[in-house]
């Protein structure tokens, strides 16, 4: 039976993305990359979480339980030793034991960090070569003033010798804190997860164009849909599986925020969050169209890093600027840098990570952003449907532009 | 069914060069409606350019593709089932799947999408395959499964740039069998083909194109018409050189004591047979049917010229 097609059937566009986008999305989440790239996505993110907070306890909070334990004379100490402690930041657990063999046995069987004994003006220690210098330093102090004491000073000028000198600290103007404090690990991370996966999503969108050229069933399926269907099918699929892998990667990241639950990382809020994900979204339609537009110029895997390199160093290049930024992200030419597109998506996250972006400098970076895929899309489509089909030599870029 | 003289693909004077090569140069021909079309001409003759301009992949510099008489769109194209002459379909996708979505990208719903795949890749004797990778594939059996992707759709047209190139002869009549089916459900086929006999046993009409240009269509009788008659004539006891004489033919070819002669134009059959008889007892005596290879040679050889 010959049915009398008319032209006038609706062809169904979003029909077609669909189903091209449902089979990326089906064989990507198949494929071992996927696998592979998730696992050590989520190792690296969350271990470099868990990492700085190990560090960030390392350096500024007290590790607890420091036995110290006195015999003899020296249990004198103990009172202004446990303040000094204190004074430091530095917790301890003070005992006695009876004598210095026992404490030097269990320091030696790491039940006890420190044994003291000997006679309060002169102690001696026995110490697990672990020991914090806080501790030291406390005992020091401690020891001081009992000497000080047993030379006939009164407590009271003993406390105006020992007093601290007061030392003010302030940020000089111009430069910048040189503390790597969390939010900025916590951007830099944000910001080289962002590089990543743009750069890896954008470039397996890339390959899967050239894929098709090099495999020829692109003059099946352009037989049968529009090149702009098939383009955005493509992009539409790669992005969704990104998204699904950040997500599993920010999961990761949460739960590791919360198991180091000593710190709270501001740059790990569910706002930021989000707004990461808005940018990694932003930056992979842009690059991804451009990804595609110049991969459709060539028709063989071997050929793709060398089409591709020209959008690749503009990833990289606001990549390697990015860790100029990390230490000064107000300065005048990294808030350009995270308002102009290409740039854009890896220096406002790094900024909104160390939250310093003010809301119109996103709100006009995000403009500027919709804008240039808006361009970008549509230029991409015009090369692709002219390129897509001219398997064999590279076609120059200004003739795939004109068709 | 509609009517089969009715001209169901109509090509209207098409043209296309790439760069200075001219491929294609004011093509026209149709295809009717329950016919089976074969295309031939050389290598580089314009048959894939030719093809790829139906389908929509190329667009031509002058001429016109028509449907029904209506200009060619993009929904009726989508009905149409094509193998390209490069062949390609995804190396890493599964048999079933990959014939599923291609049902799926002409408009099928999923379910009996996938009822077509299964049911093309049994005719094809793939449905234990059905699961593998295309990649795992014989190049034999991946040519199967490309003639499947350009059949799972139930197309309203097939356009098949040499379909029957690397298959074994099982697969050749596997293929003839379905094409025939399908031109007896009323649907126009056209293929191209070097396999001239093939072409001549299956074919309701053939189109010889060479340089771009169709210089001869129809068919293979309509073809042989346009040529000169011959005749072979078999007299075996006869000197040879007897028929050098015949006045009103001329010896084309000599095998054995049977030679093949050409009449010239009005030249009398009958006086030929007269003049064997009387050179001694005739064995044979029958109009010659050019093959189409001869009448193909005839044709390209003469375009050459």
């Amino acid at each position: 039976m010959i049915s009398p097609l008319s032209g006038d059937r609706a062809s169904p566009w979003p029909r077609n993305a669909f189903l091209v986008a449902r089979r990326e999305v089906r064989l990507r989440l198949r494929s071992r990359v996927f696998a592979v790239t998730t696992v050590v996505m989520v190792v690296v993110v969350a271990g470099g979480i868990l990492a700085a907070s190990y560090l960030h306890a390392g350096t500024t909070s007290k590790p607890a339980g420091v036995h110290v334990a006195f015999s003899g004379g020296s249990q004198a100490l103990e009172p202004s030793f446990r303040s000094v402690a204190a004074a430091l930041g530095q917790s301890v657990t003070v005992t006695n034991v009876a004598d210095p063999g026992t404490g030097q046995s269990q320091v030696l069987a790491g039940t006890l960090d420190l044994a003291v004994s000997g006679s309060a003006t002169a102690p001696t220690g026995v110490a697990d070569e672990s020991l914090p210098s806080m501790v030291e330093i406390a005992l020091d102090a401690a020891s001081q003033d009992a000497r000080l004491a047993a030379a006939g000073l009164a407590p009271a000028a003993i406390a105006s010798v020992m007093a601290d000198v007061p030392v003010q600290r302030i940020q000089p103007t111009g430069s910048s804190s040189q503390v790597l404090d969390q939010n900025v690990f916590a951007s830099l991370l944000v910001a080289i997860l962002l590089f990543v996966s743009i750069g890896l999503y954008g470039g397996f969108v890339a390959q899967g164009v050239v894929e098709e050229k090099a495999t020829r069933i692109m003059e099946i399926l352009l037989a049968t849909i529009r090149p702009s269907e098939l383009l955005a099918g493509k992009i539409l699929g790669i992005g969704l599986v990104a998204l699904l892998q950040l997500g599993i990667v920010a999961a990761a990241a949460l739960l590791a925020g919360g198991l180091a639950r000593e710190v709270s990382i501001p740059a790990l809020g569910i706002v930021e969050v989000a707004s990461y994900f808005a940018w990694f979204l932003l930056g992979f339609l842009l690059y991804a169209a451009a990804f595609a537009a110049v991969a459709a110029l060539v028709s063989r895997q071997e050929e793709v890093q060398g089409a591709v390199t020209p959008i690749s160093v503009l990833l990289g290049v606001s990549y390697i600027l990015m860790f100029f930024a990390l230490s000064n992200p107000t300065a005048a030419w990294v808030t350009l840098l995270s308002v102009v597109p290409p740039s854009a998506p890896i220096f406002m996250s790094m900024r909104i990570a160390q939250g310093v972006a003010v809301p119109w400098q996103v709100g006009l970076a995000m403009a500027l952003m919709v804008a240039a895929i808006v361009g970008a899309v549509w230029l991409a489509g015009r090369i692709y449907a002219n390129s897509a089909m001219r398997v064999g030599m590279r076609v120059p870029f200004l003739e795939a532009l004109r068709g | 069914m509609s009517g089969t003289n009715q001209k169901q693909l109509e090509i209207a004077g098409i043209s296309k060069r790439y760069g200075d090569t001219v491929a294609v140069q004011d093509l026209t021909f149709d295809v009717r409606a329950g016919e089976l079309f074969g295309f031939v001409g050389r290598n580089g003759a314009g048959k894939t350019t030719t093809m790829r301009v139906v389908l929509g992949v190329l667009t031509p510099d002058a001429g016109v593709v028509r449907w029904l008489g209506e200009p060619l769109t993009f929904a009726v194209r989508r009905r149409i089932g094509y193998m390209p002459e490069a062949r390609g379909l995804y190396p890493k996708m599964r048999l079933v799947e990959q014939l599923t979505y291609l049902g799926e990208l002409h408009g099928m719903a999923g379910a009996d999408a996938r009822d077509a795949a299964l049911r093309w890749l049994a005719r094809f004797s793939l449905a234990d395959r059905r699961d593998d990778e295309l990649q795992a594939l014989s190049l034999g059996n991946q040519q199967r499964v490309q003639l499947a992707a350009a059949l799972v759709f139930g197309p309203d047209m097939l356009v098949l740039d040499e379909p029957f190139a690397g298959l074994d002869p099982v697969a050749v009549d596997v293929m003839a069998d379905v094409l025939r089916e399908r031109v007896a459900a009323g649907v126009p086929v056209i293929f191209s083909s070097h396999e001239l006999d093939l072409v001549e046993r299956i074919c309701d009409r053939v189109g010889i194109i060479d340089h771009g240009r169709m210089v001869a269509c129809g068919t293979v009788d309509e073809l042989r018409a346009g040529g000169p008659d011959r005749l072979w004539v078999d007299v075996p006891s006869a000197p040879s050189g007897w028929a050098d004489e015949q006045s009103g033919a001329t010896v084309v070819r000599i095998d054995g004591s049977r030679v093949l002669l050409e009449l010239a134009e009005g030249a009398d059959d009958q006086a030929v047979l007269q003049a064997a008889l009387a050179a001694g007892p005739v064995r044979e005596f029958r109009r010659a049917e050019p093959s189409l290879v001869e009448l193909f040679r005839d044709v390209v050889g003469d375009a050459q010229s």
